[in-house]
């Protein structure tokens, strides 16, 4: 019987045995950052399925039902994550300079290959149904489609190795990061990130529509309905988002969904020779890094797989695992979305995490430039889906 | 024990600031209790990035072996202006000891000691045995927070190319005309030519082998497990070993000069050979034209 005690049960055993294989992980000193990958991933992963933090559904829910929640929720993560990540960065690299850029921040090139990707990564979150980081916490829901997108993005990426070379050669080798803090000192970055969000919540609170909350079913106590059924409330999920980037960022590297998966294509694909002897410029790049594997554990790849898991116990504890058998449709938009998306996180370095959050966190422009064309994409994804009759 | 040998090094009674040679080794220890020793300055070379920022030694400087201690356009150790600059800012002055460690078993510490030693500092330098590891596998602290050591006026002399070995010193080494030993410290399959390079880096050269007359021994061989060099009795019998007691003036090389300056330090500071650092190494040697190469196992150069 699926009560509540039996899903809380089960919960908390996966919690348990991520703590357990955390513990396996942590007797070697230079484990520690694996143990804090895993960890970080699990909590980020309970977080987006609590929150439903995904940057698809948040914007269909105000293009559909003017609901602002989703964006405000948004646009809270990016604040305060800004501010959170400058006082990082103002430690490590006290006075910006050319040339010396933060370590390991995600301050991509800035040129027409992030526009087209970022573009065509909206386009595949639209006909997908999300983007890269909320498949992977809906394969802890038991989604239909999310196996199918992610098994998409892998040969989404594949595209993308096999289009890297011409398209640094005619543009990414000349394109060059923007770092806002040494065009504008970090005061001046943190101020300008702080009033364009500012002036999208104004915006959304203006054009959203408010309902109210559902109240709360009778004889499940408040709080933990609240915590562990509800859907947390935006800006708690946008705090705790921008926590995890910021902790991430100070102990192992900015967040990011994608360099594993990158890296295992990339590793398939140079042993299976399909893919070209050199990735021109690729490896020193900023951005959600991919390389040749050489080791089977890495934080990325923790990262992830705690990601799933942590999402599969919040899912399960709330009763929200619900798996499916997928129809031809979900597989067909799952896999025709996850190369789009695949392809656009290649050619653009990361994804809505890795390239929107993280850099905009760090005050790079390529986070604002991914963020304005992805969200043009998923715009018109979303009205051409509708327009064709296709969701 | 392994820190039995490094207490034949640790110099708790060294007088900071007397204008003597440093020992070439400190211990962790060593660096815990002179961390508010204002003739003490500590650097971190780490290869990785964001090392240093995530947790250095507190008061650490950090030093990026890409740009600062290196020429970014050509191919050349740092410029004196550029190398003095950042010694005025990090607060050297003529009679500071300068303590060096990093990540990947301090070979970019020892490369920095290398540098310094070029540019006529190389007796104040010492290397914290062990480096970034050790310390951290004894618990000491790190730090985050940003270092600014108020400035010295160090005025550095040209470098003294006499301790760096060119190309043309390793031919006269190869060819016979000079008593001079040369030691290989790549790996035993990149010595005997089976592969032009360690899986995965980028720099490469055409021809794969050694130098003749180079003698092989892998960096590694001096090393304890825990990273920290074995004792100078040991060292001296491992070169002693394959010919080189100190009699001739020795060249160490690798693939591109940093892992062969960890040998070099344990030669030059270490035991007080005659040593010099070949920077050009296997990158600059075996993509040389018409120079001998001796290569045991035939590889040749995009050959079926």
């Amino acid at each position: 019987m699926n009560s509540i005690a039996v899903r809380s049960a089960i919960s908390g055993l996966v919690l348990l045995l991520i703590a357990a294989w955390a513990w396996s992980l942590s007797s070697e000193p230079s484990a520690r950052n694996l143990v804090f990958s895993l960890l970080t991933g699990t909590v980020f992963g309970i977080v987006l399925q609590r929150a439903r933090f995904c940057f698809l559904c948040n914007f269909r829910d105000f293009l559909d039902d003017r609901d602002p929640w989703g964006l405000i929720a948004i646009a809270v993560a990016l604040g305060v994550g800004a501010i959170l990540y400058f006082s990082v960065m103002m430690a490590w690299v006290p006075v910006p300079q050319p040339d010396r850029l933060p370590p390991n921040a995600h301050v991509g090139p800035v040129g027409w290959v992030l526009g087209v990707g970022a573009f065509v990564f909206g386009l595949g979150m639209a006909i997908s149904g999300s983007c890269l980081s909320a498949h992977f916490y809906r394969l802890g829901e038991g989604s239909p489609t999310s196996p199918f997108a992610l098994l998409g993005a892998a040969l989404g990426f594949l595209l993308g190795f096999l289009t890297w070379n011409p398209l640094y050669l005619a543009s990414i080798s000349e394109s060059r990061p923007i770092w806002l803090p040494f065009q504008l000192g970090y005061a001046g970055a943190l101020a300008a990130t702080l009033a364009i969000l500012a002036v999208v919540v104004v915006v959304l609170f203006a054009a959203g529509r408010w309902s109210p909350r559902p109240a709360l079913a009778p004889g499940v106590p408040a709080l933990g309905r609240a915590v562990f059924v509800d859907r947390w409330p935006a800006v708690v999920g946008g705090l705790f988002i921008a926590a995890i980037s910021a902790i991430y960022y100070l102990r192992v590297a900015p967040l990011g969904v994608t360099a594993e998966l990158g890296s295992l294509v990339r590793t398939a694909g140079t042993s299976l020779e399909i893919l070209p002897g050199t990735l021109l410029g690729l490896d020193t790049l900023r951005g959600c890094a991919t390389a040749v594997k050489e080791t089977l554990l890495s934080p990325n790849g923790l990262l992830v797989v705690g990601l799933v898991l942590g999402s599969f116990a919040a899912a399960f504890g709330a009763g929200q695992f619900r798996p499916t058998l997928p129809t031809g449709a979900q597989i067909a938009k799952g896999l025709a979305g996850g190369v789009l998306m695949g392809w656009g996180a290649m050619v653009s370095l990361g994804c809505t995490v890795g390239v929107l959050l993280s850099g905009i966190h760090a005050g790079a422009m390529s986070g604002w430039v991914f963020l304005f064309f992805c969200t043009f994409g998923v715009w018109l994804g979303l009205v051409a889906m509708r327009r064709f009759g296709w969701r | 024990m392994t820190l039995t040998k490094t207490t034949a090094f640790a110099f708790g009674t060294l007088l900071a600031g007397a204008a003597h040679a440093a020992e070439p080794l400190v211990t962790a220890d060593w660096v815990a209790e002179n961390l508010d020793n204002p003739k003490v300055r500590v650097f971190e070379v780490s290869v990785d990035t964001g090392v240093y920022e995530r947790g250095h030694i507190p008061g650490a400087v950090n030093l990026n072996w890409h740009t600062d201690l290196v020429d970014p356009v050509k191919r050349d150790i740092a410029q004196r202006e550029a190398f003095q600059a950042l010694l005025r800012d990090a607060g050297v002055d003529k009679d500071t000891t300068i303590v060096l460690y990093g990540d990947n078993n301090n070979w970019f510490a020892a490369w920095g000691a290398w540098v310094f030693d070029v540019y006529g500092l190389g007796d104040q330098v010492a290397l914290l045995d062990g480096g970034r590891k050790l310390w951290e596998a004894k618990g000491l602290p790190f730090d985050t927070a940003p270092v600014d050591h108020a400035d010295s006026a160090i005025e550095l002399p040209e470098r003294n190319n006499a301790l760096r070995a060119r190309l043309n010193d390793v031919l006269d080494a190869a060819e016979g005309r000079a008593d001079v030993k040369l030691v290989d410290i790549r790996s035993n399959d990149e010595y005997t030519g089976k592969v032009f390079a360690p899986e995965g880096v980028k720099e490469l050269s055409v021809r794969a082998g050694h130098v003749p007359n180079a003698v092989n021994v892998p960096w590694g061989k001096i090393v304890n497990a825990d990273g920290t060099f074995k004792s100078s009795d040991e060292i001296k019998a491992i070169y002693a070993e394959v010919g080189i007691d100190g009699s001739a003036p020795v060249i160490t090389y690798c693939r591109i000069g940093e892992r062969s300056s960890h040998t070099w330090f344990a030669l030059k500071r270490i035991l007080g050979y005659d040593a010099r650092n070949y920077d050009g190494s296997w990158t600059e040697y075996g993509n040389a034209v018409g120079v001998p190469v001796v290569n045991v196992a035939g590889t040749v150069w995009t050959g079926k």
